[in-house]
């Protein structure tokens, strides 16, 4: 994207089919997620972020389609029909939204690296629970192809999960 | 067409474990299973339609199965929920 196309505000090109990382942190395997319901893939193929920070950001352009009332997990539907869970530790619906500020509503359409939710951090550890972050391609049947670029430090600037039709 | 009632009884309601836990079970057979909430209405293989209906403790969920094993599902399903949900 040209220092022009910026001035001028021209809408950034992302691939329909990239899911950029909703955290910053590192991105590892879903494998590595200690809870079965998330590591065996039975609520869709995914990756996880262990987070460095706690701002959790659109990671394309679409739409919320259910920010928990306890704000510890968000669904977003992208604008090519990517049906995304992103869930911000584990078993965090326990904390009952304490450590979770939401910054969107359902239906809202976001953009890619707009601020959905800021979570504490610190203060899930200091309860004692996983800051590790699912994020879960809910539709991955409807992809025949599905690659996770873990095992490296991300940012909302890197793509975690390249899908194919 | 098999159709039975459960009462959320989970404190957290429907979240995203008991959730993705039901989308695996409902996986497993050939019915078509819907499952009806006082908010909305959601087909039981699809983790987010189910996440949507946000579904509380105390609330009456209507779970309706239709297809080749619907008697199995039904009753695999309605004690499935008894012990998860």
């Amino acid at each position: 994207m040209g220092l022009f196309d910026k001035l001028f505000g021209k809408k950034e090109e992302l691939n329909p089919n990239h899911i950029y990382a909703p955290m910053a942190g590192e991105a590892v395997a879903i494998t590595e997620v200690p809870d079965p319901t998330f590591a065996e893939g039975t609520m869709g193929n995914g990756i996880a972020i262990k987070p460095t920070d706690g701002k959790v950001c659109a990671p394309f352009n679409g739409t919320v389609d259910m920010m928990f009332e306890t704000g510890h997990a968000v669904s977003l539907i992208s604008e090519s029909g990517i049906e995304l869970l992103i869930h911000v530790g584990l078993e965090t619906v326990g904390l009952n939204g304490a450590p979770f500020q939401v910054k969107v509503a359902n239906g809202q359409k976001v953009k890619k690296g707009d601020v959905l939710m800021i979570a504490d951090l610190e203060a899930i550890k200091a309860a004692g629970l996983p800051t590790i972050t699912p994020v879960l391609v809910c539709n991955s049947f409807d992809y025949a192809g599905f690659q996770g670029n873990t095992g490296k430090a991300v940012t909302n600037a890197d793509v975690v999960i390249e899908l194919t039709k | 067409m098999k159709e039975f009632k459960h009462v959320i009884a989970d404190p957290l309601g429907m979240h995203a474990r008991p959730a993705g836990m039901l989308v695996k079970a409902a996986a497993g057979y050939a019915s078509k299973i819907t499952v009806a909430a006082p908010t909305g209405t959601a087909d039981a293989k699809r983790l987010m339609a189910l996440m949507r209906l946000a579904a509380k403790q105390g609330m009456e969920l209507t779970i309706t199965v239709e297809g080749a094993d619907e008697e199995k599902a039904a009753a695999e399903l309605q004690a499935f929920l008894a012990a998860n949900l």
